[in-house]
């Protein structure tokens, strides 16, 4: 297939994704929008809204579209890290010997719905670190390599904090964008209470499965990007690096620290996606500015003075995406 | 074409446009900037007293910036990748151009080249560089148009100077000017006259140094007449010195005295007699006949300008009468020798009914023989001075006509060397060389050489009387030339009195003639020597007569009052009343009374009432003249502010009524 024909298939599996996702979803494109760039681009979500807006349905409606494994955790803080990798246990074979074998936790599958993260102990939290980011888990001494594609969509409450942990920074940084999910509006409320009080229950296809959404991830990455946007997307995660030369102001004034190099990588692979979901072959500022607020929000960690003054990461963002020029003669990097 | 080249030339299209509107907005910026700094300097220039050259530096600074920013403006070439860029951002294509000619210029990118180079090519086609940069005129240009209007409206506005800076500029273009006055008069009195002694030669040279000084650096007046004051200084005193020889002082008083003939000699009196008589033919001997001529033709031109109606049987008869009595002055005229050429053309003209043609050869044949009258005075005069020349050695020597005397000399020496020499002649060389001993006495050595020539000629020893005269001839012309050098002197003085009255008075030098010597026309004479700076031939008011100098000005001369001994002189009277003779025993009554003179601007002047009977007898003098000079000295005594400034308005009018 030539690389306009897998442009082409992009295109249409694009619209048939958010076509299908559509018949259950009722708004939020922005969300689903961000989740297919995320899962495109190869990397995790973090759904962050109060309950009952549709996170878990998005995602479980978007295992559905898609034609992978699909698993759900429910985090609780006595959930333990064996019950999401899995463990050794002593079985009995059929020759009536005893030996010890590997259960699978439900991690092992393509698409993991972490749901309500923030609710499990930093323990078991940190169990799906290597997971995220190396594609494989390590039980019982043994390192387990879990199948490709392998996507976490991951959600969490903002409200009702008490007896959560939040979830460390390093894991946060894992994540390829952070959604937040909103409330719906009148007329996205009714469209969800009519498909929802009636018998009539929608039906989804299956788009793409495994395979084709790892040979499209491939075409992603393909997606040239001139040498100017690129140094965009650096000087963009660069301002964010508060006390430093090349830091934006507000950087400066309202954070502890900023985006690490994944926020750098981020940017440009949601870029890309976008760009092709545009239809465009290249890779374009405004793309790089679209994806910023959620490719870097749960990247940058306000100081205490941005807390005091109800400053948002989003806030920032919006300034520093204001502030730095989209076109500049050298790049401090 | 390949879509990659149309991309390109695209986007050359765009560079060369953008290139044009960087040059149309740097003429802008440029001419914003040149048109700033020239308002900012020339509105400081017209309240603040900034030098010209500031106006000028100003204007070259403008035009360097304007140039800098059509410099600047054309000078960014920029690259096809950035014009690109440019492209993309103005456009919104999504930064297509650019990536696309990235990615062509790099070796490996498979498909995607050729997708993004057709994708860019198709978005290129809607590239117009003219809709894109259109050429309007910027916001900083009308900013520029406002600038520069302000400064052309600013030129209409009159400059402010405080009082003590115009009369500071004045003064330094006074000066200046002075000092360029000053010098040129030096060096041209140099070079006609040049001083034979070094001291003279120096302190000449001084003052053309101080003039040249004076004419190029810029001094305030209190600098320029201290230094004035230092060179006069020094050259009053050397010409004290030189003015303390006794020899020189017969000389002297004869320079003084009226037609005196100290440098004339016999032979150059006649030589100029001669060619005033060819100029004059018969007309030489009737002075009064040529005024008589002039006033009938006068009357002649005011009967002309006052003829009736051309056309009228009575204006053709008074002109007819007219041209018939301008016919009589013409044959007149031309009996004295002369040829009126204006009057033969007025003639013609009146026969030809031109009147104003006729008016105005009327008036050039007045001229002329007004010309002719001046001439005829002039010869009149040198017929005076030729008969006070001495008739031997010992007239000319008492006289002090050493000019004539060392003539007489030479013309002895050769006499008594020829060999010819009859004993009449020795007898009557003898006689008349005893004659000259006592008035050569006055002259230092040469009434003793003379006195040793009598006694060797006596003796019968021809050579060594000869030798005596010739060494009397001699000191006569050391005497001459010492005299000479005192001349000298006393003109550099002159000019040195004159420059500090200019500075201090902040008049032109031309305005400051009023010690001037009108006969040797300020270039020096006894004339003008020892009366006092100040008493010229004219009999010119001198220092300090209603003047207001200060201690530090020209009145500063007034210490060489004394110089000269001019006890023996016998002034002429030279008051501008005319000729009139005052007898001496002159009524009483017409003795003016003293009255005080009252300072009362604005008022009437105080008038002076004369007693008795008007004066009887006839006036000498054409009135006229009598008015003409009247009103001269009036001039001079009104330039000179020897008249109450309160007063010199009703002055002047009094004196313009009289020419009424």
């Amino acid at each position: 297939m030539s690389t306009e024909q897998q442009i082409q298939s992009f295109r249409q599996t694009w619209e048939a994704l958010r076509a299908e996702i559509g018949k259950i979803m009722v708004g939020h494109t922005d969300i689903v929008d961000g989740t297919l760039f995320a899962i495109f681009a190869g990397g995790h979500v973090l759904l962050e809204g109060v309950p009952g807006l549709g996170k878990t349905l998005l995602v479980r409606t978007l295992g559905e579209v898609l034609d992978l494994s699909f698993s759900r955790i429910q985090f609780t803080p006595d959930l333990m890290p064996a019950d999401i990798l899995g463990t050794n246990l002593v079985m009995e074979t059929p020759e009536g010997r005893r030996e010890f074998q590997f259960q699978h936790g439900p991690i092992f599958a393509h698409l993991i719905l972490a749901d309500e993260i923030n609710r499990a102990t930093p323990k078991t939290q940190s169990a799906l670190l290597e997971a995220m980011q190396e594609k494989q888990v390590t039980a019982g001494g043994e390192m387990r390599k879990l199948a490709e594609p392998f996507f976490v969509l991951a959600t969490q409450n903002p409200i009702d904090q008490e007896g959560t942990y939040p979830l460390p920074e390093a894991q946060l940084d894992r994540f390829f964008f952070k959604l937040l999910v909103g409330y719906p509006s009148a007329g996205e409320l009714t469209e969800v209470l009519n498909r929802t009080t009636t018998g009539a229950k929608a039906q989804v296809d299956k788009v793409l499965d495994g395979a084709g959404l790892m040979g499209l991830q491939t075409l992603v990455r393909e997606v040239p990007v001139a040498s100017h946007v690129k140094d965009y997307a650096v000087r963009l995660v660069m301002s964010t690096h508060p006390k430093t030369e090349s830091a934006a102001p507000i950087s400066s004034q309202y954070l502890r620290f900023g985006s690490s190099p994944r926020g750098g990588q981020t940017l440009i692979l949601a870029g890309k996606v976008r760009a092709l979901t545009q239809g465009r072959f290249n890779v374009s500022f405004d793309d790089i500015e679209a994806v910023a607020p959620a490719a870097l929000r749960h990247r940058l960690i306000l100081n205490f003075e941005a807390e005091a003054e109800g400053i948002t990461t989003d806030h920032i963002i919006a300034q520093v995406l204001s502030e730095v020029p989209r076109n500049a003669e050298t790049v401090n990097v | 074409m390949s879509e990659l080249q149309f991309i390109e030339s695209a986007l050359k299209r765009a560079s060369r446009r953008r290139r044009l509107e960087g040059l149309w907005r740097g003429f802008w910026q440029g001419l914003l900037a040149g048109a700033l700094v020239w308002l900012l300097v020339f509105a400081v220039f017209k309240v603040l007293p900034l030098p010209a050259w500031s106006l000028i530096a100003a204007g070259i600074a403008g035009v360097v910036l304007l140039l800098a920013g059509l410099l600047i403006g054309a000078w960014p070439k920029t690259s096809l990748l950035a014009t690109a860029r440019w492209v993309d951002d103005k456009q919104h294509l999504q930064e297509r151009l650019s990536t696309a000619l990235e990615v062509a210029s790099s070796p490996a990118t498979g498909n995607w080249k050729n997708l993004l180079v057709a994708d860019a090519a198709q978005h290129a086609k809607t590239l117009d560089p003219r809709r894109l940069l259109p050429l309007r005129l910027p916001g900083i240009g009308r900013w520029a148009l406002l600038i520069v209007v302000l400064g052309l409206g600013l030129g209409f506005v009159p400059e402010y100077r405080s009082k003590t800076h115009l009369q500071q500029k004045k003064d330094a273009a006074n000066i200046r000017e002075t000092g360029k006055q000053l010098s040129e008069f030096t060096k041209r009195y140099m070079e006609q006259r040049p001083p034979v002694m070094e001291p003279t030669q120096k302190a000449m040279e001084t003052v053309a140094e101080l003039g040249d000084k004076l004419g190029k650096a810029t001094l305030t007046r209190s600098e320029a007449l201290r230094d004035l004051t230092s060179v006069t200084d020094r050259l009053s005193q050397q010409a004290k010195e030189l003015g303390q020889n006794p020899a020189i002082k017969p000389l002297e008083r004869a320079a003084r005295e009226p037609g005196g003939t100290s440098s004339q000699t016999p032979e150059s009196l006649q030589q100029q007699m001669q060619a005033l008589q060819k100029s004059l033919g018969d007309a030489a001997a009737n002075p009064d006949k040529l005024g008589k001529m002039k006033n009938d033709l006068l009357k002649a031109q005011q009967a002309l300008s006052n003829l009736p109606d051309k056309n009228s049987a009575a204006g053709k008869a008074a002109r007819e009468q007219l041209a018939q009595s301008l016919s009589e002055l013409a044959k007149q005229a031309r009996d004295m020798g002369q040829s009126l050429a204006g009057l033969e053309e007025a003639i013609q003209a009146l026969q030809n009914n031109q009147t104003d043609l006729a008016l105005r050869e009327l008036q050039t044949a007045l001229d002329d023989l007004e010309k002719l009258r001046d001439m005829a005075k002039a010869m009149q005069q040198l017929q005076q001075q030729a008969a006070k020349l001495g008739k031997d050695l010992a007239e000319q020597l008492k006289n002090g006509q050493a000019q004539a005397a060392q003539q007489t000399l030479q013309k002895m020496i050769e006499q008594l060397k020829g060999a010819n020499l009859s004993q009449e002649q020795l007898q009557k060389i003898m006689e008349e060389v005893s004659k000259a001993v006592e008035p050569g006495s006055q002259y230092g050595k040469v009434g003793e050489h003379l006195k040793n020539a009598a006694g060797q000629l006596q003796k019968g020893q021809k050579p060594e009387g000869t030798q005596s005269l010739a060494e009397a001839a001699k000191e006569l012309e050391k005497l001459m030339q010492q005299m000479s050098d005192a001349e000298a002197m006393m003109a550099a003085l002159e000019a040195l009195e004159r420059a500090q009255m200019a500075i201090a008075m902040c008049k032109s030098w031309g305005e400051c003639n009023g010690t001037g010597c009108g006969a040797c026309n300020g270039m020096g004479c006894w004339m003008c020597m020892g009366k006092g700076r100040g008493w010229g031939h004219g009999g010119k008011p001198g220092n300090g007569v209603g003047t207001w100098a200060d201690d530090t000005g020209w009145t500063y001369f007034s210490d060489d009052m004394g110089r000269w001994d001019n006890s023996g002189i016998q002034r002429p009277d030279m008051d501008s009343r005319g000729h009139t003779d005052r007898p001496d025993d002159l009524n009483p009554n017409l003795v003016p009374d003293k009255v005080r003179g009252q300072m009362s601007p604005g008022g009437s002047m105080p008038s002076i009432t004369l007693k008795g009977v008007s004066i009887k007898g006839q006036s000498s003098v054409q009135y006229e003249e009598a008015v003409a000079a009247a009103q001269a000295e009036a001039q001079s005594a009104l330039n000179q502010d020897q008249v109450p400034r309160a007063y010199q308005g009703a002055v002047r009018d009094y004196f313009d009524d009289l020419k009424k």
